[in-house]
């Protein structure tokens, strides 16, 4: 093997950090050669070029096109599916309904319906599934589709949750199921809470349903060998897609191979399989040829899942000098169809958020003739914030203190809400909440928009909100192979699947930092069932402290291994040997010093294969992450047109593993809460149909590029967690688009004196409060 | 998904007028409205008839009055990058640069933005409603926050979708309209049709009419133009309410002016009433306020949509300060 | 029927038979191979199939291919030179303006036409030029932040 260059492959002017004794865990980094700088992405190339294969770009010579077709309706039953002409018709090869053979089968993801039918002759939203059709091209599937004869007993619906318990509603499930589910947590005594206050405030609050929508679409592609099945799927989890779907198949694990290397986004929207990706098995078994299923973009508004909408209410005590005593929340959001998360976690923040001793939370998940909930992006969390934050800033008024003084006052260092008060590894919520109000200057900004000109029709404010995510601190299980190659290269191989968010650069990062190699000579391999590691789905804000630790350790052992041949081959005890720049050098004799890829036995060997697992989390403890955003809008009072100048956003996610990375999800996760805040809203179609109407990107308002502030700020402020787990890592994923919302709502209602309790916040809703708002002065 | 059509791309806009006559054909222009209504299955095709060749139809030049003649082709954004344009009728220049974004301006033509369809998010999607053969305008009692406070006499309350076709109005534009009786020039305020008058159509075009260019009259001295277009988002969004004036001073009175609102009604909606309280006046403050008042004053809204009212009267005050001070 | 167009790809001369409904970005992908350029919407909303036709940033999935008869079409796929990639792809890399990446080749030819055109864009430029592109990931600060640390880099530097 000729010389390589090794600047080529190595990185650091020192060595790599020392190995921990075998069962010890080892001590956390000090000055980091690699991780916490801003390295651009490791498959960077690939994603800039067009080059990287997503799911909808898999193609085979001999591939058809599948399509699903869904019920029109929001609530029908199907008393028969006629498909004989539909069949007939160009380039079909096959539909699939209830009735074809070996399609009767249980899906069992509707939870609380244990026995529910993949095709389930009851389609009690607008999308569920009634058949498949593939054929030669996506037009001729459609056409297809379009052409199936359907007799529907079209039903009364429910569409509306605020109107589900009232008895003259359809109930969604026969003889008068209204109701999913209901929480109730209660700490304290409320009564005596609210008797000591000084001040206590009740408002209602509203947030809209918000649909993830990532840019690609769903979809699959399904390829028998025998009866091996390979799916190429855009997903968040591949080991759980292969999970579900050798369930719902019948066939064991070893027959599904799940393939998700690129996927464009998920927000949690790609967490499971779909009905569709049963569909694209089933038809590819059915024609022997391989399936590409791809939903279309209207069909992602109906049944892949969204945030559901929250109705909450919020009482809330509070003492002159700033002590909460007493916290009541109630709300009523509905998971659709099934019960499905539809109150998932909106009361967590009021449970854990800022010490109170007396609270109680009762939320009622209803259900509708509507698509299901699914996780997205913080469930509950960001609607919680809406009510919570809002009422922090009410709060603060009345007793005339700063909002972000209000809330320092309130700072628990320990869970509230479980059960023996674990307290937190770290909690940098104090300093998120200083740090973040001194650069955003944030004192100035209250003076001068109280100060500001009142004739001028376009009035400046400023708001804040804070947040914790309620878990953040990843877990057990994660198993990462890592071969080191005799020339120095390495190959890393796991399961978690990169959203978009940086995983594999971060895991790149954690080897490199630990073995000395350049990023860029690390080759990582995931998300492929069949050649990659377990781990479980990437979500919950929990990739980064599962994986990275794993990884770690994973090179630890690498390492260990190492120096067990090296100090072989040189005679030195493994102890005694260093790691620095690509070479092992014996810290008695530094002459000694010899290259990897000159050491004989790695030669000899060819590979050093080093296993990682993540080990357990802190016990008694909890990892949250915490954050506090602050914003500046303008607001015009003639039109209610709002305009955000700024946002800087304080976050407490423990080790900052990459930079950019970093500070691209922040940016993100604030833009995903302007869109929340001010500009998505699913639309049903309430009186008639109850049909969603906003099913395309310009019905449905994402924010572009001119929607958000030109100027987004990030500010990492690192607790230096030695006890969550071995590189101090916490989630960040989700808690950027937590107090968002509730931060423009706040800054509005600086700006104008209007609290705005229901999303969005838009022309529509203000021009109407901000003429109200001026004939009531 | 496209259904199955013949195509045929013409040499000259007497073949294109020969081959559209009779039902299931369409012109194909830019496209980008066409393509969608096919997905959405609006209408069928049977036939696309491709005009994109045409090069008479293409370009902006100034006539021999002084006026502008602009191509039916004419992409949106050479409209909002025009030079000419802009010096003379900045508004014109404005409003075409708020229209959807630059992808869908690069390729939209004029001609198009004229005769577009509804962006009625039941007329989009799949509900058989009035305009479309049904028997029910499901928005009249349903979802009808982004949809119109006038003209709809509670039959179809769509509002016209484009931000091209007030400002147009407001400047007194024709249409040159061409078929197979020849060409005729149509005002711009005869072009679209109410409801109440068919319910099926939006313009005045017949079996076979393409729009071949559109005439701007010369500038007046002391014209002033200005587009105001406000919306939920920023980019790609059609008009919440929308606002084009055309005012002519002289001095600081103002000899004519027309005021055409857009996201308000099925057609661009002139307001002779405001304009009326403005014309042969100084344009203060309270003639203004007085002005926007009388905008709003036949209002007809809907269910969802009363904030049209206030946030319409807000624009025409605001606009039309803004336009007193040049 | 189908019809025969001929058009120029990335610099290339393409000749081929396409149904006259079959849109340019379904040629692009499945005729051709060139899946850089992606499908979001098809009905140009979001971007995703954004290509550069005559110079001019347009949405492919509104463009039937027949109409793309005789032009010249800049892909994703026909920036990188050699393996070296474009100022603008460098630089989206460098600033890390990439998450998921699926909005990634639209954004980046909307910024080419942008480049070509106005060497010198003030930020609103660009934010405008990127409007018509949605990102679900980045909230396009770094995005932006690319484009104009390409535009300096193209300006001080002769690229062919």
């Amino acid at each position: 093997m000729k010389d390589q260059d090794e600047s080529l492959y190595y990185v650091g002017d020192f060595p790599v950090p020392e190995s921990p004794e075998p069962g010890q865990e080892p001590k956390p980094w000090g000055k980091t050669r690699v991780i916490g700088k801003p390295i651009p992405r490791v498959d960077a190339y690939e994603r800039v070029s067009g080059a990287a294969v997503y799911t909808s770009d898999v193609t085979f010579s001999d591939i058809l096109y599948g399509v699903v077709l869904g019920s029109p309706y929001a609530n029908a039953k199907v008393r028969s599916i006629d498909v004989a002409s539909a069949l007939k018709m160009p380039g079909v090869h096959a539909i699939l309904t209830g009735s074809t053979k070996g399609a009767d089968l249980v899906w069992p993801y509707v939870w609380g319906k244990d026995k529910a039918k993949l095709f389930d002759p009851h389609c009690r939203y607008e999308g569920d599934l009634i058949a498949g059709v593939c054929a030669e091209t996506p037009y001729q599937a459609w056409d297809s589709a379009r052409a199936i004869k359907v007799d529907y007993e079209v039903l009364p619906f429910v569409s509306d949750e605020r109107k589900a318990l009232d008895p003259k509603s359809k109930a969604v499930e026969a003889p008068d199921k209204r109701v999913a589910k209901t929480e109730k947590y209660e700490r304290g005594n409320l009564e005596k809470g609210f008797a000591e206050a000084d001040i206590v405030l009740e408002t209602e609050y509203r947030t809209e349903c918000q649909i993830q929508t990532p840019i690609e679409p769903h979809g699959c592609v399904a390829k028998w060998d025998g009866d091996h099945l390979t799916l190429w799927h855009s997903t968040q989890g591949v080991f759980y897609i292969q999970q579900q779907v050798a369930e719902v198949l019948g066939i064991p694990l070893s027959k599904v191979r799940v393939i998700g290397r690129y996927m464009g986004g998920g927000f949690g929207s790609k967490l499971e399989a779909g009905k569709y990706t049963i569909v694209a098995a089933l038809l590819a078994k059915m024609t022997g040829r391989p399936v590409k299923l791809l939903l279309s973009r209207e069909e992602t508004f109906l049944v892949t899942g969204n945030r559901p909408p929250s109705n909450m209410k919020l009482k809330a005590g509070v003492k002159k000098d700033g002590t909460l005593t007493a916290l009541h929340f109630t709300v009523l959001g509905t998971g659709g169809a099934y019960e499905s998360g539809g109150i998932s976690l909106t009361d967590w923040l009021v449970r854990d958020l800022y010490t109170c001793p007396n609270v109680m939370c009762e939320s009622t998940e209803v259900l509708i003739n509507a698509g299901l909930t699914c996780p997205f992006r913080a469930p509950g969390h960001p609607q919680g914030a809406w009510a919570l934050e809002q009422m922090m800033d009410s709060l603060s008024e009345k007793i005339g203190m700063d909002p972000v003084e209000f809330r320092l006052k309130n700072i628990p260092s320990f869970s509230q809400a479980r059960q023996g008060n674990p307290p937190y590894t770290t909690t940098g919520l104090k300093e998120c909440l200083e740090q973040g109000a001194k650069a955003f200057g944030w004192e100035e900004a209250r003076k001068k928009t109280a100060q500001q000109d009142k004739d001028n029709p376009v009035r400046s404010g400023v708001g804040m909100g804070a947040c914790l995510w309620f878990v953040g601190g990843g877990g057990p299980p994660s198993t990462i192979v890592l071969k080191l190659f005799a020339d120095g290269s390495a190959n890393l191989n796991m399961g978690a699947s990169d959203l978009g968010t940086g995983t594999k650069t971060i895991m790149a990062m954690v080897v490199s930092e630990e073995l000395g190699i350049k990023p860029d000579k690390i080759q990582v391999e995931n998300a492929d069932t069949g050649s990659t590691q377990f781990a479980t789905r990437s979500g919950g804000s929990k990739t980064i402290p599962t994986e990275s630790p794993a990884v770690r350790a994973a090179a630890i052992d690498v390492k260990r291994q190492l120096f067990q041949i090296a100090a072989e081959e040189l005679k030195v005890p493994a102890s005694n040997l260093a790691l620095q720049n690509g070479e092992i050098i014996p810290n008695a004799d530094q002459s000694k010093k010899v290259k990897l890829n000159k050491l004989e036995a790695l030669k000899k060997r060819g590979v050093i294969i080093g296993i990682g697992y993540r080990g357990p989390n802190p016990e008694k403890k909890w990892v949250n992450p915490f954050a506090a955003q602050f914003c500046e809008v303008k607001v015009d009072t003639r039109t209610g047109e709002v305009r955000i100048v700024r946002f800087f956003a304080a976050h407490d996610s423990g080790r900052v593993m990459n930079r950019l990375t970093y500070d691209n999800q922040v940016i993100g996760g604030i833009t995903m809460g302007i869109g929340l805040a001010m500009t998505e809203m699913r639309v049903l179609d309430h009186n008639e149909t109850g049909k969603v109407v906003s099913r395309n990107w310009h019905d449905y308002k994402l924010p572009t590029a001119l929607d958000v502030p030109w100027e987004i700020v990030s500010i990492a402020i690192d607790p230096n967690d030695t006890e969550a787990n071995t590189t101090g890592a916490k989630g960040l994923g989700e808690p950027v688009t937590i107090p968002t919302a509730a931060a423009i709502a706040n800054a509005v209602y600086n700006a104008t004196g209007i609290r705005i309790t229901n999303t969005p916040i838009n022309p529509l809703q203000l021009s109407r409060l901000m003429a109200e708002h001026k004939t009531r002065r | 998904m496209l259904p199955n059509f013949s195509y045929i791309r013409v040499k000259s806009l007497q073949e294109a007028v020969e081959a559209s006559q009779g039902g299931g054909t369409h012109i194909l222009a830019g496209g980008t409205d066409l393509l969608g209504c096919l997905r959405d299955q609006i209408f069928s095709a049977d036939q696309i008839v491709s005009i994109t060749r045409l090069s008479a139809l293409k370009g902006i030049s100034q006539t021999s009055d002084g006026g502008l003649r602009i191509g039916a082709l004419t992409t949106i954004t050479e409209i909002a990058e025009s030079p000419v344009i802009k010096q003379l009728f900045p508004g014109l220049a404005r409003a075409a640069s708020e229209v959807a974004s630059p992808a869908l301006r690069n390729r939209g033509t004029v001609g198009g933005n004229l005769c577009q369809k509804p962006r009625c998010w039941y007329y989009r999607g799949e509900f058989r409603c009035l305009r479309k053969g049904g028997d029910t305008c499901y928005a009249l009692g349903g979802e009808n926050q982004y949809h119109g406070i006038f003209g709809s006499d509670y039959k179809c309350c769509i509002v016209h979708p484009s931000d091209i076709a007030p400002m147009l109005m407001a400047l007194g534009a024709s249409v040159k309209v061409t078929g197979p009786r020849g060409s005729r020039n149509v005002p711009i305020e005869n072009f679209f049709v109410l409801p109440k008058d068919d319910v099926r159509r939006e313009t005045v075009l017949g079996s076979g009419e393409i729009v071949e260019e559109i005439l701007v009259p010369k500038p007046p001295d002391g014209l002033r133009t200005s587009y105001r277009k406000v919306r939920v988002r920023l980019a790609w969004d059609f008009a919440v309410v929308g606002l084009a004036l055309a005012l002519v001073f002289k001095g600081d009175k103002v000899e004519l002016g027309s005021m055409v609102l857009g996201g308000t009604a099925p057609i661009p909606w002139r307001s002779k009433s405001a304009e009326h309280v403005i014309i042969g006046h100084r344009l203060d403050a309270k003639i203004s306020l007085k002005a926007a008042e009388t905008s709003v004053k036949d209002a007809q809204p809907l269910e969802h949509n009363a904030y049209k009212v206030s946030l319409l009267r807000a624009i025409v005050e605001e606009e039309l300060n803004k336009l007193a001070q040049g | 029927m189908k019809k025969i167009i001929k058009l120029t790809i990335n610099g290339e001369s393409v000749e081929a038979a396409v149904e006259p409904n079959r849109t340019l970005l379904q040629f692009l992908r499945e005729d051709l191979g060139l899946t850089g350029t992606k499908h979001g919407c098809g009905l140009g909303d979001c971007g995703a199939c954004t290509v550069i036709m005559e110079g001019r940033a347009v949405n492919s999935c509104l463009i039937l291919a027949i109409q793309a008869h005789g032009k010249e079409i800049i892909t994703i796929e026909g920036l990188a030179e050699g393996g070296r990639l474009h100022p603008i792809q460098q630089a989206f890399v460098d600033k890390g303006a990439i998450q998921c990446g699926f909005c990634t080749p639209g954004m980046i030819l909307s910024a080419k036409a942008l480049l070509d055109r106005n060497p010198k864009p003030t930020e609103m430029e660009i934010r405008t030029a990127i409007s018509g592109n949605l990102c679900r990931c980045t909230g396009y600060q770094k995005i932006v932040e690319a484009i104009e640390s390409a535009s300096e880099t193209i300006g001080s530097e002769e690229v062919s």
